[in-house]
């Protein structure tokens, strides 16, 4: 059972035509150590608030473009928190002016009931079980990256960054997965994050469209982290296939990724599956 | 000492270390030729560039003037690998480009094609690669881009710039790499350069026999040569010194005479040398460098890089020292020097 509460201050979406995007409150704003019970300050900034400020943007620009736009983001707070925290974080987010659209309290049992009763398109987090469990449930998910100095993540520009090492591989590269020790279940989750992560590029690939080549609100990338260039080809080559043209490339063949993820910046990054990566988690 | 490198928790394959590789950025320029399509991006514009690029996406590009240096890079790769086969200590050739990932698939499809040993790039869209050369711990950086390559100095990365090949290309080696490298501002800083400028060629000699026994400072590729240095103490050990795929040279406007010796016990006292050592007393550079026939020449005077290309051979600018036009910060020499100075 969920409650969701509608954000008056800010003009609904069209959920069917929007682009949904679920968002966990303990992201957007930072959890406290102590509840203190009866405060009524706003909530401290949490890891996802760039990630909001620029999302904003880019609705903003699709909207001067088409006043008509429906291909918005519409985002959802996630929040499992108890109900006397409910009221203080509708007030935070009106206090830092956040594009959010619906509140959604629930249980974290049914957190995932909730995700795909509403049509999410995507489920943000910074925990990195959430984001499997929901990937595995068959509701597209992606990490919120945690930039180690969050003065650097920009505001102005949406990165998304797509994760390509199991997109570019074909069937057989997979099935010699299972010689290296993954189980059925994973790789079955690999075939259904993957699928997750097609309907997530189309979005993104007919947003990016929206924008000239130069001065877009929206960046799209892909990294491939330990395959041969052969597979970041076939993954660039897939995602053109389903409409996304991205704007930057990388391909590391086994360097290592923080140095690299610090300097490219994303805001989320679009896991296919290989979820327990060391070098992707939260707090890389 | 070659730090262990960790094996994929997930997919068993191995990592290796960045700073235990020779990393050489190459820009898409440089390694090939893209001169059509630049024309095309400079006249019509980024769309009609790009689409240029996707519709011709089957046909790899021309080589480029880094190409036949970075093959060698590879037969000395090759060489290593058989003697020493569990060694990170290679050459790792990178593609930094700031081109648009939708020229990506040519640029793969063209590595492919001229059967390149480059794994790893870069491909930033339209941002600077400049955080990236660090990122991969890079020991050198080669780039058409004459401002990028000036940033890459300031942050204490030997880079070049290099240009379109000479059109008469002197044939070069494909087992040995051969390297040539000018003295003042490219091995060493540009003080003495100073002198000649300020007070004439005279006053230059002087300079330099008084300061004989006064060790030069470091110059912005001073690194690279002591990384080339490093493995080719690798093939000595395995007794090739004779057949040594690695041969290095300075060629210098010094005279052997008189400011020659500085410049040599400067080079002894950092614990490096050069192959050969050409000192032409003011006299051009083009005819000896024919006759060496390197895959690459750095110097920090265009009027020395142009003399070089119009007799065949490839040559880098440096764009360090006095003797460049435009004003510049002051660079990381000191940066040069730390960096060079920690492990590799």
């Amino acid at each position: 059972m969920d409650s969701m509460v509608r954000n008056p201050d800010v003009k609904q979406r069209d959920a069917a035509q929007a682009v949904v995007v679920a968002v966990s409150s303990d992201a957007i704003f930072t959890p406290e150590v102590e509840q203190v019970h009866g405060a009524t300050e706003p909530l401290r900034k949490g890891d996802a608030f760039s990630f909001m400020k620029a999302i904003q943007v880019v609705n903003e620009r699709l909207l001067t473009l088409n006043s008509d736009e429906t291909l918005l983001f519409d985002v959802i707070l996630l929040s499992n928190d108890s109900e006397e925290k409910h009221s203080r974080i509708i007030a935070s987010a009106k206090h830092y002016g956040l594009d959010i659209g619906r509140f959604c309290f629930c249980n974290k049992e049914d957190s995932i009931e909730s995700l795909q009763s509403n049509n999410v398109k995507l489920f943000l987090s910074t925990d990195t079980n959430d984001v499997c469990k929901a990937l595995q449930k068959g509701v597209p998910a992606a990490l919120l990256y945690h930039q180690t100095d969050p003065h650097h993540q920009t505001e102005d520009q949406l990165k998304v960054v797509f994760s390509g090492d199991v997109i570019g591989s074909s069937e057989e590269m997979l099935h010699g997965l299972r010689e290296q020790g993954f189980t059925e279940t994973q790789l079955q989750g690999f075939k259904t994050a993957k699928g997750s992560v097609k309907e997530f590029a189309i979005l993104m690939g007919e947003m990016r469209r929206r924008f000239g080549l130069e001065g877009s609100p929206l960046c799209t990338g892909l990294m491939t982290a330990w395959s041969s260039r052969d597979v970041c080809a076939s993954a660039l080559k897939t995602l053109r296939g389903w409409g996304l043209l991205v704007d930057e490339a990388f391909c590391l063949a086994g360097a290592p990724r923080s140095p690299i993820l610090n300097l490219v910046r994303p805001h989320i990054i679009c896991l296919d599956g290989l979820y327990h990566m060391e070098g992707f988690t939260a707090m890389s | 000492k070659e730090l262990r490198s960790e094996r994929d928790s997930l997919t068993g394959t191995q990592r290796p270390k960045p700073q235990n590789a020779i990393t050489i950025a190459v820009s898409s320029r440089v390694l090939f030729n893209m001169d059509k399509e630049q024309q095309i991006y400079e006249q019509k514009g980024m769309e009609e560039y790009l689409k240029y690029q996707i519709e011709h996406e089957t046909e790899p590009f021309g080589p480029g003037p880094a190409f036949p240096f970075v093959k060698a890079l590879e037969a000395v790769n090759t060489r290593l690998r058989e003697l020493y086969p569990e060694s990170e200590e290679l050459f790792d050739v990178v593609l930094m480009t700031n081109n648009h990932a939708h020229v990506g698939l040519r640029l793969i499809n063209t590595i492919n094609h001229h059967r390149l040993f480059i794994e790893r790039f870069c491909m930033t869209g339209g941002n600077s690669p400049i955080g990236y050369l660090k990122a991969y711990h890079t020991n050198l950086y080669l780039s058409a881009d004459p401002m990028k390559v000036r940033e890459a100095l300031e942050e204490g990365i030997a880079a070049a710039t290099m240009f379109n090949p000479p059109e008469k290309r002197t044939e070069v080696s494909e087992t040995q790499l051969r390297v040539a490298f000018d003295g003042d501002a490219v091995l060493f800083s540009d003080e003495s350069e100073r002198i000649y400028k300020a007070h004439g060629l005279d006053k230059f000699f002087e300079h330099e026999k008084a300061h004989e026994n006064t060790l030069l400072d470091h110059g912005p590729l001073k690194g690279f040569l002591e990384s080339l240095g490093k493995l080719q103490k690798k093939f000595y050990a395995k007794g090739q010194r004779m057949d040594c795929p690695i041969r290095t040279y300075l060629v210098t406007a010094r005279s052997a005479a008189s400011s020659g010796t500085r410049a040599l016990k400067t080079l002894r006292s950092w614990g490096l040398d050069t192959d050969e050592a050409l000192f032409l007393a003011g006299a051009p550079k083009g005819p000896m460098l024919e006759k060496i026939r390197p895959h690459i020449f750095f110097d920090d005077q265009m009027f020395h890089v142009e003399g070089a290309a119009e007799l065949g051979t490839v040559a880098a600018h440096v764009p360090y020292g006095v003797a460049q036009k435009r004003p510049q910060k002051k660079l990381a020499v000191e940066n040069a020097k730390d960096s060079s100075a920690a492990a590799k």
